[in-house]
């Protein structure tokens, strides 16, 4: 086929994306930029010097960061695990993992409220066995927030990383154990930066997950705002919508900045990757 | 004292079928050994057994009169050489070469040394900085060498090292292979599925077959004298006549087949009125045309041309005989007709018995 008519297979989604997402950030953008019939930073100037809107920031990016490095911990193992497995195990593993996907994340959350509030699953538990007396304050925290995340988000990590995983050549491990490298370094030095590149999927996926998810941090976190909630409630509650434009381009910004980071990361584990 | 030594090892992936079973082979301090085997035989999972990579369900390993059978693959100190080359794709070639040292703790003032040392052995120098996907493929196979050769092995472990290569470098390569093993004095098992390649290289051949060790001798020797018929067709022995034998005196054979009588010299041992294989290459035989009334020489039948086929140089002949069908080379010009009645003799130091297998 002529190349030139091979672009248009592109076309459709090309304008779906352009009418329906790229236009509505400029103009979200844009707008944030535009106060009182000039162009002005002032908005963030604003939004950078409140300490209740600069605590919200930091939040969901501590949040975020420890989410992701949650997942990356537990999700490691999992998927070399789950790489190294016959094909029709490697399957059953990988249709265990990707389930949680099926349930929403209402839903989840609500069970996590069950599990982790006041008179919960585990407080009772806890008082059970007699290591408390007065039951714990996990609902409606950090904490909170971060478990439904992780909980949300570890399948995502686990198939992004056994997608590399289960190519990387498994010689090269018995290649480094005949040259004196023991179990765990062999997995340090070869396999983990081979898997870089799902490592860096998967940490994007989970990261900005994180930083834009709503229905978690609202059900979990209670007055505990982050990003999210805060852009929801300044449109939708108070109807400030340049306030919320200027914390949607935050978002945007920060965005971008984590996923140019973690290809500097990447880049430096792994220059061939 | 052999160097190494398996005792009646058995392994078998996942608990099944045993892939060897009460294996055994020892190899001399020095020595080039080569596992030759069609393909499936065992010979990689021999090789990973020794080195370490698999665990034998029964049996051992003894290596420098010391048990290596639970010593784990990090703590043996052998080199491994890759079909595949495994070099690390993230690492340029220097820091594959390196790799091994740096296990080891070695100064990095030394890995600096060392590093170029092998590469010049190798004939790599210059191509510190290269990346594993910027380089050949025989390129490659020599960087996995020198990454197995600067830990200063106490063993080298070849896997099929040149069938990734084509035909001219592959004979470079081994070539360059035993000139190594050889200034080095490295004791070395070297597994292939090329007659050639292992003959020419390797002190001794061991012939594997269905997870047993057939016959283990110099190259010269299962060259010209197998052991059993497998070894025999293995390395390109075409005829396989049975006979039995009626006598053996002073190392001399007589034997008997379909009452013809023929001569052979005793090489392996052979029982009086056992019947078995003698087997003969088509090149050692000699062919003329048969002469009406002219005296037969011994060890001689008389056959008709069947089939011709040309081989470049020279032609291969299919006889029909009382034996039943020879396969026989000859560069006679011009070539015999089919149909043709021809003499064949079998020079009793070309014909070998072998076991019936
Ligand atoms: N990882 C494995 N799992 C199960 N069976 C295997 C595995 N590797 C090899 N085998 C079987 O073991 C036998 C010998 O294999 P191998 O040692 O690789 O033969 P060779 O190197 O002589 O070609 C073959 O029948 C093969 O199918
Ligand atoms: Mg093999």
């Amino acid at each position: 086929m002529n190349k030139k008519y091979f672009y248009l297979l592109l076309l459709p989604c090309f304008l779906f994306l352009l009418i329906f997402m790229v236009i509505p950030i400029l103009v979200t953008t844009l707008s944030s930029f535009y106060l009182d019939g000039r162009i002005t930073l002032e908005g963030y100037r604003s939004f950078l010097t409140d300490h209740y809107f600069l605590n919200i920031l930091f939040r969901t990016l501590r949040i975020s960061l420890l989410t992701t490095t949650i997942c990356i911990i537990l999700g490691f193992p999992v998927a070399y695990y789950v790489s190294k497995l016959n094909v029709k195990l490697k399957f059953i593993f990988i249709a265990a993992a990707v389930f949680p996907l099926l349930i929403s994340p209402v839903v989840r959350s609500f069970s996590w409220m069950a599990i982790l509030g006041r008179e919960g699953i585990f407080n009772t538990l806890l008082k059970k066995i007699g290591i408390i007396n007065e039951p714990i304050q996990f609902l409606y925290t950090e904490l909170a927030i971060v478990i439904g995340l992780v909980h949300l988000f570890l399948p995502l990590m686990i198939i992004a990383l056994i997608g590399v995983m289960e190519n990387i050549d498994y010689d090269l491990v018995k290649a480094a154990q005949s040259l004196g490298a023991s179990r765990f370094t062999s997995f340090i030095k070869i396999v983990f930066p081979l898997s870089v590149p799902g490592l860096v999927v998967g940490s994007v996926l989970v990261f900005v997950g994180s930083l834009t998810a709503y229905t978690t941090p609202q059900l979990l976190g209670g007055s505990r705002r982050v990003m999210s909630t805060l852009l929801y409630q300044q449109s939708l509650t108070l109807n400030n919508w340049y306030t919320a434009s200027i914390i949607a381009t935050i978002m945007i910004v920060a965005t971008f900045i984590i996923i140019g980071i973690m290809n500097k990361i990447a880049q430096k584990l792994n220059p061939k990757g | 004292m052999s160097l190494i030594s398996l005792e009646d090892v058995t392994v078998a992936y996942d608990n099944k079928i045993n892939i060897l079973e009460k294996f055994n082979l020892n190899v001399e301090k020095g020595k080039l050994i080569s596992l030759l085997g069609p393909s499936g035989c065992g010979k990689t999972t021999t090789l990973r057994l020794i080195a370490g990579f698999l665990e034998a369900k029964a049996g051992k390993f003894t290596f420098k009169d010391k048990n290596y059978t639970n010593i784990p693959v990090y703590r043996r100190n052998f080199g491994f050489v890759f079909q595949n080359y495994a070099l690390f794709p993230h690492l340029n070639v220097f820091e594959n070469v390196a790799f091994g040292l740096k296990q080891r703790k070695v100064p990095k003032s030394e890995i600096r040394k060392r590093v170029p040392e092998m590469l010049e052995l190798v004939d790599l120098n210059g191509f510190e900085d290269r990346f594993v996907t910027e380089l050949s493929g025989g390129q490659r196979q020599r960087v996995a060498i020198a990454r197995a050769l600067v830990i200063n092995p106490d063993l080298l472990l070849f896997d099929e090292p040149l069938s990734n290569l084509d035909a001219n470098l592959r004979i470079a390569m081994r070539v360059e292979i035993r000139r190594i093993q050889q200034e080095l004095g490295i004791t070395s098992i070297y597994v292939s599925h090329d007659q050639e390649e292992c003959f020419s290289i390797s002190d001794e051949v061991a012939i594997m077959n269905k997870g047993v060790i057939e016959q283990l001798d110099s190259p010269s020797v299962i060259y010209k004298y197998p052991k059993t018929e497998f070894v025999a067709r293995f390395i390109g022995f075409t005829n396989f006549i049975d006979f039995e034998v009626e006598s053996s005196e002073n190392g001399k054979l007589l034997l008997n087949s379909n009452h013809s009588k023929f001569r052979a010299l005793k090489t392996n041992d052979v029982k009086v009125n056992k019947s078995y294989k003698g087997v003969i290459r088509p090149e050692s035989i000699k062919m003329k045309s048969y002469i009406e009334n002219e005296k037969q020489s011994e060890n001689s039948i008389k056959g008709s041309i069947k089939i011709s086929t040309f081989l470049g140089g020279l032609h291969q002949y299919v006889v029909n005989t009382e034996l039943g069908e020879i396969t026989v080379n000859s560069d006679r010009e011009p070539p015999y007709d089919a149909g043709e009645n021809v003499i064949l003799s079998l020079p009793e130091d070309k014909l070998v018995l072998v076991e019936k297998g």
